[in-house]
């Protein structure tokens, strides 16, 4: 680009800084939103990623496919004996394991939880954690050390060397001292499986169920050298476990598998999260391109004005390649420049997004910037070349010799709204997907949960194995006389807790094994405690003795239980009514005294667990307690953790009311509406940008027809619907790119939840309503005030 | 039909303050045809758009029939020029998207009154004999044809006054002819006309003649029949 260029260009942004600001904003907020929701996309595929020779780690999952069970999907959990197993079975195999539990670090008069692992000796041979301080493997060969990582060493020995410290640990209720041996870097945020303490594994291992075949006790670890050997194992891996599962499983065996996943893909199996991520990275894709049609369309539109500019440059002796560069130089500059802001406000705009998605993310400079010069000079090419095309084919003679400018014609004007009609289609569509989001998350929030959500407070620490019955017992009856307790009652499983105990319940006269039932053991006063709704019999007292599992201690005694209205149906029951009364389970008879409706106590994806509950009139094995009360319930866990600190201080204390068990249930899902709110919201900002700048640019090369209309009789209102409905079409016409884009997209992302809203017509509508509102103030504004203007005017403007 | 009384015209833009017209007193009668001439910026274009309404006077009466103009809002002159008024300007002023016919039709799309509507944007194209250039583009069209296609779009509402702006300014001499002999016939079926132009032989043409110089009438003189 010579002088005269870059001069050129310096004065038509510095001329027309309006026409700039849209050109150059709107691109650079394009950028800014890609750059961010492009960084959250890079975050959410990091996974483990930061551990060296990730490549080559794999983890044996368990992989359930009952009918109707609430176990089915992938869990990374396996059964503490299956690397031995499969050490057994083949030879040469490469694998570790480890056990994450929490553990109590106990000091004078306190205890704090901390994510502790029980690590095979091995461990950091085939998972090689970044140490910060000791040497890690020798650490895991002595059962009296233990590693921390940086934050727990800071944390307990602030200020002096944590190695050779001993640290106090209740584990699985048993205390002991341990040396501090080593300290491992912490584990980044892109990490799957948390700890913060690390032991080795006690061998053997004291739990009874250690090679049951269905429990999940560890997360199995295998190192292949490469994908093809990784395969080679996962395919013989069906005769394994029909071979070596049946002993414990029986029939049940064919409904287990144990893919081999890489580590890296661990994270994004969680159900709905690749999902989210794929959207929210299409977000900032569409919005990129948003802001690219934007600025093709002001670019072009702009560059006809241009055409006695070049006209001259023609005369003058510039050629068309002369002028294609030219053209492409301003664009680089512009693109250039917007990226630069962009880059700016995606850092500026990094906090608030961090805060709404609940996200660490860090802009790294290193890959950004390249990308960033890679992405400009896409841009430009795309922006520069169609003008500079355009232009450099303008007759330099007739552009000279007429009065009015070309602007690429009909066909010119026929591009320009079909870009149009691309950008709002996209935020009509957004904007349908933000509502659906927003609503859906509201309908979780506030959907009718077969329980009374609020004024239940949850003391999970009861179910502390450190804890003695004489504590629980003084704790319960303290707890008792507080003022504004209702209510207490003991279970197993609590809103966001289960102890994911299941078993198949045979029901009489069918020949399979019958529905995988949850079952859940409860206290006394449970169902009037949670409000739970009894839909048919009756709910379990004292007077039946055989309500009582206490009496009924042997698994082939009968007891009677209450189910949920999902374990009728799955028993095979037409109507709750129909199940009272009825015996199940062959071995071991169940009496079904009573049905109650189905209570979500987790996610809202998935569907309500068939539910078997056993009354028991003591305390439950590990019973977790739940409190309702009134008043305000954090006031009432201040309370609670005073008592708790005089009757069991060496146990950490943790109580949370109902609604905040259950919100990890919603936070990821209200993460993403949040950054697709902001995402969607912003890419609905450019378009309007865009549709400004364009109205505002063909309103201007109108003002002369605006004139000879008014010279013929046309009134105000005539011009602005003239100028209005031109812009109203493209818009109208968007809608049914819109619709079925937004339906399918929400339809799938529904289909993930098992408690969703309907996908109502009023959200289409609705969104296409807003954006007819959006488009017609947009445009209406520059349409008013070339309709007042003068005719006499108007006709000498050219 | 027309009475003009002291009709001034001032423009006034940052700090320089311009009269384009002073004190005009102007009778125009019903089926007549006037020419005005006179220098550059003497205010001829000033004087035809006031009488077009589609500049406003500063000062004085402009009473068209026996209505004061004055006292319309912008809404009611609009509706009066759709009913009353037909402009022919120098430029043509057609409207490059539209076609020919959609340009003349253009001259009734204002109207309540527009029943008929594609015999009478026939009609009027016929009489100026652009019939056979209904569909094309302006652009594809010589100037003359242009201005032929202006003069259609400014009589299809069958107006009490046709105001034309310079008609021949840009045309070959043939075509100013052309659309001259055009004018002179509509004039002679009744229309009444007032022209601007700077060809003396054109303004001959007219049944009147008056003379500008600026912002005043200095000359008025009737032709020699």
């Amino acid at each position: 680009m010579n002088r005269s260029a870059l001069l050129s260009l310096y004065r038509s942004l510095t001329r027309h800084r309006l026409y700039a600001a849209l050109n150059i904003g709107g691109l650079a907020v394009g950028i800014a939103v890609f750059l961010v929701l492009g960084l959250y996309v890079r975050f959410e595929t990091s996974y483990e990623k930061w551990l060296p020779d990730h490549d080559k780690l794999y983890v044996v999952e368990e992989y359930w496919n009952q009918p109707g069970s609430p176990a089915n999907g992938y869990s990374t959990g396996t059964m503490g004996g299956l690397i031995d197993e499969l050490r057994e079975d083949f030879p040469g195999i490469v694998g570790t394991r480890m056990q994450v539990m929490d553990a109590n670090v106990i000091r004078p008069g306190s205890a704090t939880s901390e994510a502790f692992g029980y690590a095979d000796p091995d461990f950091l041979d085939v998972v090689p954690l970044p140490m910060a301080r000791g040497d890690g493997r020798r650490a895991l060969r002595d059962p009296s050390a233990v590693l921390v990582d940086e934050t727990t060493a800071g944390k307990y020995y602030s200020g002096v060397d944590p190695i050779g410290r001993t640290i106090t640990l209740a584990v699985m209720g048993k205390a002991a001292n341990y040396r501090i041996a080593g300290v491992f870097r912490d584990l980044p945020k892109a990490t799957v499986q948390r700890f913060s303490i690390i032991a080795r594994m006690p061998s053997p291992h004291p739990d009874a169920m250690w090679r049951h075949w269905g429990s999940e006790r560890v997360m199995t670890w295998l190192r292949f050298d490469t994908p093809a050997d990784a395969a080679r194992l996962a395919g013989q891996l069906r005769g394994f476990v029909d071979r070596r599962g049946a002993k414990d499983l029986g029939d049940v065996t064919k409904q287990l598998s144990l893919p081999v996943t890489p580590v890296t893909d661990l994270h994004l199996q969680t159900p709905g999260r690749k999902l989210t991520m794929t959207t929210l990275g299409l977000v900032g894709l569409l919005t990129l391109l948003i802001a690219i049609v934007n600025y093709v369309n002001l670019a072009t539109a702009r560059a006809g004005l241009r055409a006695r500019e070049v006209a001259m440059r023609k005369v003058l002796g510039a050629d068309r390649g002369a002028l294609v560069r030219q053209f492409l130089g301003e664009a680089v500059l512009t693109v250039a420049l917007a990226a630069l802001i962009g880059l700016i406000l995606a850092e500026l705009g990094l906090p608030l997004v961090n805060s709404a998605g609940g996200l660490s993310l860090v802009m790294p400079y290193g890959l950004v910037v390249p990308a960033l010069i890679g992405l400009t000079l896409i841009v430009a090419l795309i922006a520069g070349l169609y003008p500079a095309v355009l232009l450099s084919r303008f007759p330099a003679a007739a552009v000279l010799a007429s009065a009015r400018s070309p602007g690429g014609g009909r066909a010119g004007t026929r591009v320009r709204e079909a870009l149009v009609v691309f950008q709002f289609a996209l935020a009509i569509a957004f904007t349908v997907g933000t509502t659906v989001l927003v609503a859906q998350t509201q309908h979780v929030r506030s959907t009718d949960l077969g329980f009374r959500r609020d004024g239940l407070v949850i003391v999970g620490s009861t179910a502390d194995s450190a804890l003695d019955k004489a504590q629980v017992a003084s704790f319960l009856q303290e707890v008792r006389r507080l003022p504004g307790v209702r209510m207490v009652t003991t279970s197993d499983s609590t809103p966001g807790y289960s102890t994911g105990n299941s078993a198949n319940v045979e029901v009489p006269g069918r020949s399979d094994s019958g529905p995988s039932l949850q079952w859940i053991t409860v206290g006394p006063d449970f169902f009037p405690t949670f409000g739970f709704r009894l839909l048919a019999g009756r709910l379990p007292d004292a007077a039946h003795r055989l309500d009582d599992m206490r009496n009924a201690p042997k698994d082939s005694d009968p007891v009677n239980i209450l189910v949920n209205r999902r374990a009728a149906g799955l028993l095979g029951f037409a109507t709750p009514m129909a199940a009272v009364g009825r015996t199940v389970g062959n071995g071991a008879p169940r009496t079904i005294i009573g049905v109650v409706d189905d209570a979500r106590f987790f996610s809202p994806r998935d569907p309500v667990n068939g539910t078997v509950y056993y009354y028991a009139s003591g305390q439950a094995q590990f019973p977790r307690t739940t409190l309702r009360v009134e008043g305000d319930p954090r006031r009432m866990v201040e309370q609670l953790r005073a008592i708790w600190r005089r009757v069991a201080p060496q146990v950490p204390f943790s109580a949370k009311t109902a609604t905040q068990d259950l919100q990890d249930y919603y936070k990821a899902d209200e993460r993403a509406a949040r950054l697709f709110g902001i995402g969607a919201g912003l890419a609905v900002l450019i378009g309007c940008v865009g549709l400004w700048g364009l109205a505002s640019f063909n309103t201007a090369r109108r003002v002369k027809e605006v004139g000879i209309r008014k010279t013929l009789g046309a009134s105000s209102a005539d011009i602005v619907k003239l100028l209005v409905g031109q812009f109203l079409r493209p818009v109208l016409i968007a809608n049914l790119l819109a619709w079925p884009l937004a339906f399918v997209a929400m339809r799938a992302w529904l289909a993930g939840f098992d408690d969703r809203i309907a996908l109502s017509p009023l959200y289409f509508v609705g969104a296409s309503l807003l954006a007819l509102a959006i488009a017609v103030l947009t445009v209406l504004g520059q349409s008013l005030r070339a309709s007042r203007a003068a005719p006499a005017w108007a006709l000498r403007h050219d | 039909m027309i009475r003009l009384q002291n009709i001034q015209r001032r423009y006034v833009s940052d700090e320089v303050e311009t009269t384009a017209l002073h004190d005009i007193d102007l009778h125009v009668a019903e089926g007549e045809f006037l020419a005005i001439m006179g220098p550059s910026g003497c205010g001829k274009s000033t004087l035809l758009n006031t009488l077009g309404t589609v500049d406003r006077p500063t000062g004085g009466r402009y009473l068209f029939g026996d209505r004061d103009l004055a006292a319309l809002d912008e809404k009611a002159l609009a509706k009066f020029r759709g009913q009353t008024l037909g402009f022919v300007f120098q430029s043509f002023n057609l409207i490059d998207e539209l076609t020919i016919e959609e340009n003349v039709a253009l001259g009734l799309a204002y109207r309540a009154d527009a029943g008929n509507r594609r015999a009478r944007v026939a009609a009027a194209m016929d009489k100026v004999g652009i019939a056979h250039r209904a569909h094309h583009f302006p652009h594809q069209l010589s100037g003359g044809q242009q201005q032929r296609a202006a003069i259609a779009r400014a009589i299809v509402g069958d107006p009490k006054l046709i105001l034309a702006d310079e008609p021949t300014g840009n045309l070959d001499t043939a075509n100013g002819e052309q659309v001259m002999n055009i004018l002179s016939g509509l004039n002679a079926e009744g229309a009444t006309i007032v022209m601007v132009t700077h060809s003396p032989s054109h303004a001959d043409m007219a049944k009147r003649r008056i003379d500008m110089l600026d912002g005043r009438i200095v000359a008025s003189a009737m032709r020699d029949i």
